[in-house]
């Protein structure tokens, strides 16, 4: 029960480890307290060899240096293990681009508390997700700080998925990139999102504005329709069952699923004709 | 043709929909937009046992992928078979109810069965299998188009006039009960009489369809009360309508074109005459049926109104309508019944039970 005892063979199995390189004091120099130290060094990244524990204590520094709380960095190293491989050079630079995007103090180490799993995308990747929020999505440089501090998963998000998510809002459902960020659009799923909506437009309590921004019909509010509970959507928005939603979606799903069978047939056939006109 | 290119070429489906959220949002209030999803949903389907094919172990590989015959389970109330706990309050009456129960029951075509998967599972069914004869199985149709045929009530001998009969879907029902001495298959279409042959032939052993028990004409269903005034038992008039699923999925053959507006529009004319027609046709005490698969009220109860007043106006013929309450009652697990009608049953799509639309209406002629 002791964790010291408990973990005491693994000092002897990995390789590059010595007691004159034991973060151990490191770490109480840095205002750990030595049972928070330790659960840090035999728990919470265990597994990793020595010399690269020696490494990411300079990641835990940089923590520290945006001024975090020990007990608070050991729950984001529990919530995000990963974070014990992150060196500190990469710690340090991956925290600088995030204040470069924006994110001021206050927000950033709320950020990284809330999702920790930011620190563990290099630069490049989150940078290519933002630019492609600005350039191809049209987002303000505010609005995409605002992504990056209010829905830091996005930067995660599979790539087309986040793509055709956009558009899907954009085009099917009429949104303004302000309205996206109010109506909670980056908390969902392309998958719910497109559930709720066409679920309104056939029961035809949704219409696509026109070019003019016009509907025939009022539509709810973004925020009702994409962000609240599944049951505030149902009673309040929709006014349907939950078994209804719940045959839809089934429905649903079968729909696309024999759409792209028939469009891979389609090109399936395509490809046979070519070869043979070839 | 300059101008054509300027025109913005609205699909029909469009406006069929509009049409419908315009007179059906009125006509149906807060239970429309539940209607409307369905209908833009797949439609689900029935199994027609084919009485005439045999394809050892049918049944119980339907039951075994969880679908059931709607029409005769719960039949014999209290056997415990499938049908148990079907009925509202069933199994609260102390045992002397059940006679009373039995009362209840609607009065309705034996030997039609008709396999359908539970409210809520979306399974389909797999295209039928022939049998060593090379008869199919069953008859994949919309499960509500059942309806009009088991409340026909055909009994034993009696002769029955179909009016408008293409594609077949109901005449081959009609022959599943064993009880026609004569039956009469009528569209005046053709090429859509084509079509009813064609399925009379890969459904039926040629003794049955041929002979003299089933002819087959294409006279305009308006001129039979003429031609045979109190001649049958039953009469079935399923008439053409907007087909309000047809319209909003399909663009080919939609009668919400632009162009087609005027025959859209006498539509309502046309039923009555047909319905005037079918009562006339009726032997005083026959039962003639009226039904649609649209939702509209304009091509529903207000033509049955109008019939009945021209028919006894005009052909002198007098016909009372039925209470379909029993059926309702019996069928409430398998369709979503409107809420009532002035006239006649309603089946409306819903999501977990995706039939219909179906308007039905029993007017039995008295005079
Ligand atoms: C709703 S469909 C009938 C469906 C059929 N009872 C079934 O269950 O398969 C209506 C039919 O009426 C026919 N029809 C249209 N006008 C008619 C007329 N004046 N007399 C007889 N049939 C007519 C059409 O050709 C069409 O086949």
């Amino acid at each position: 029960s002791n964790p010291m005892q408990h973990h005491s063979v693994h000092p002897q199995q990995s390789s590059g480890w010595s007691l004159s390189e034991d973060p151990l004091p490191s770490l109480l120099h840095l205002g750990f307290t030595e049972g928070q130290a330790r659960q840090l060094l035999y728990e919470q990244c265990k597994g990793h060899h020595g010399h690269k524990v020696t490494m990411h204590l300079c990641g835990v520094s940089t923590l520290i240096s945006l001024g975090m709380r020990p007990s608070n960095i050991l729950k984001i190293l529990q919530k995000c293990p990963d974070l014990c491989r992150v060196k500190g050079v990469q710690m340090q630079q991956r925290v600088d681009n995030l204040r470069k995007l924006g994110l001021v103090e206050g927000s950033l180490q709320r950020v990284i508390s809330y999702y920790p799993k930011l620190l563990t995308l290099t630069p490049k990747k989150v940078n290519v997700v933002c630019r492609f929020l600005q350039e191809k999505c049209l987002f303000t440089t505010q609005q995409v700080t605002e992504i990056l501090r209010n829905f830091p998963a996005t930067m995660v998000e599979d790539f087309e998925q986040l793509e055709y998510k956009f558009q899907y809002a954009y085009f099917r459902m009429g949104l303004r990139q302000a309205e996206m960020l109010q109506s909670g659009l980056f908390r969902v799923s392309l998958v719910d999102l497109h559930y709720r909506h066409s679920f309104l437009e056939r029961r035809g309590q949704y219409q696509t504005p026109d070019k003019k921004g016009q509907t025939r019909i009022v539509n709810p509010r973004p925020k009702d329709v994409i962000g609240g509970s599944e049951y505030a959507f149902l009673s309040q928005v929709a006014k349907a069952t939950q078994e209804e939603f719940r045959v839809f979606q089934k429905l649903i799903l079968r729909e696309q699923e024999e759409e792209e069978q028939q469009e891979e047939e389609l090109s399936g056939d395509e490809e046979v004709e070519e070869s043979g006109d070839g | 043709t300059k101008w054509a290119a300027t025109l913005p070429r609205i699909p029909a489906t469009s406006l069929a929909l509009h049409n419908f959220d315009v007179n059906y949002g009125l006509q149906f209030g807060d239970l429309w937009p539940s209607v409307r999803v369905a209908m833009l949903c797949e439609q689900k389907y029935g199994a027609l046992i084919n009485n005439f094919s045999d394809v050892p172990g049918l049944l119980s590989e339907l039951r075994f992928k969880g679908a059931r015959d709607f029409v005769q389970s719960g039949r014999s109330l209290g056997e415990g078979t499938g049908g148990a706990g079907r009925l509202p309050g069933e199994g609260l009456t102390p045992a002397t109810g059940s006679t009373e129960e039995e009362s209840m029951l609607p009065e309705m075509s034996p030997n039609i069965r008709c396999f359908v998967f539970p409210k809520g599972d979306i399974a389909r069914f797999k295209p039928a299998r022939p049998d060593s004869c090379g008869t199919l199985s069953y008859y994949l149709l919309d499960a509500a188009s059942l309806l009009p045929v088991l409340a026909l009530d055909v009994r034993e001998g009696h002769t029955v006039l179909d009016l408008c009969a293409a594609p077949g879907g109901k005449t081959l029902a009609l022959l599943q009960t064993h009880a026609i001495s004569q039956l009469t298959v009528n569209d005046v279409s053709e090429s859509r009489m084509n079509r009813v042959r064609r399925t009379l032939q890969s459904y039926l052993p040629r003794e049955v369809w041929s002979g003299n028990r089933v002819a087959m004409t294409t006279i305009d269903g308006q001129l039979w009360g003429e031609m045979a005034r109190s001649t049958f038992d039953r009469v079935l008039v399923d008439v053409p309508c907007t087909t309000d699923r047809h319209s909003v999925m399909e663009e080919e053959n939609n009668i919400f074109k632009k162009m087609r507006t005027k025959e859209r529009q006498k539509l309502p004319a046309l039923q009555t005459q047909l319905l005037v027609a079918g009562m006339e046709a009726t032997r005083p005490g026959g039962v003639v049926l009226y039904s649609t698969c649209t939702l509209s009220q304009l091509q529903n109860e207000m033509v049955v109104e109008q019939a009945m007043h021209v028919a006894q106006d005009e052909r002198g013929v007098t016909v009372e309508v039925e209470d379909l309450g029993p059926l309702e009652r019996h069928f409430e697990s398998t369709f979503h019944f409107a809420p009532r009608q002035r006239l006649g049953l309603l089946v409306i799509p819903h999501l977990t039970a995706n039939f219909g639309p179906t308007y039905l209406c029993k007017l039995r002629r008295v005079r």
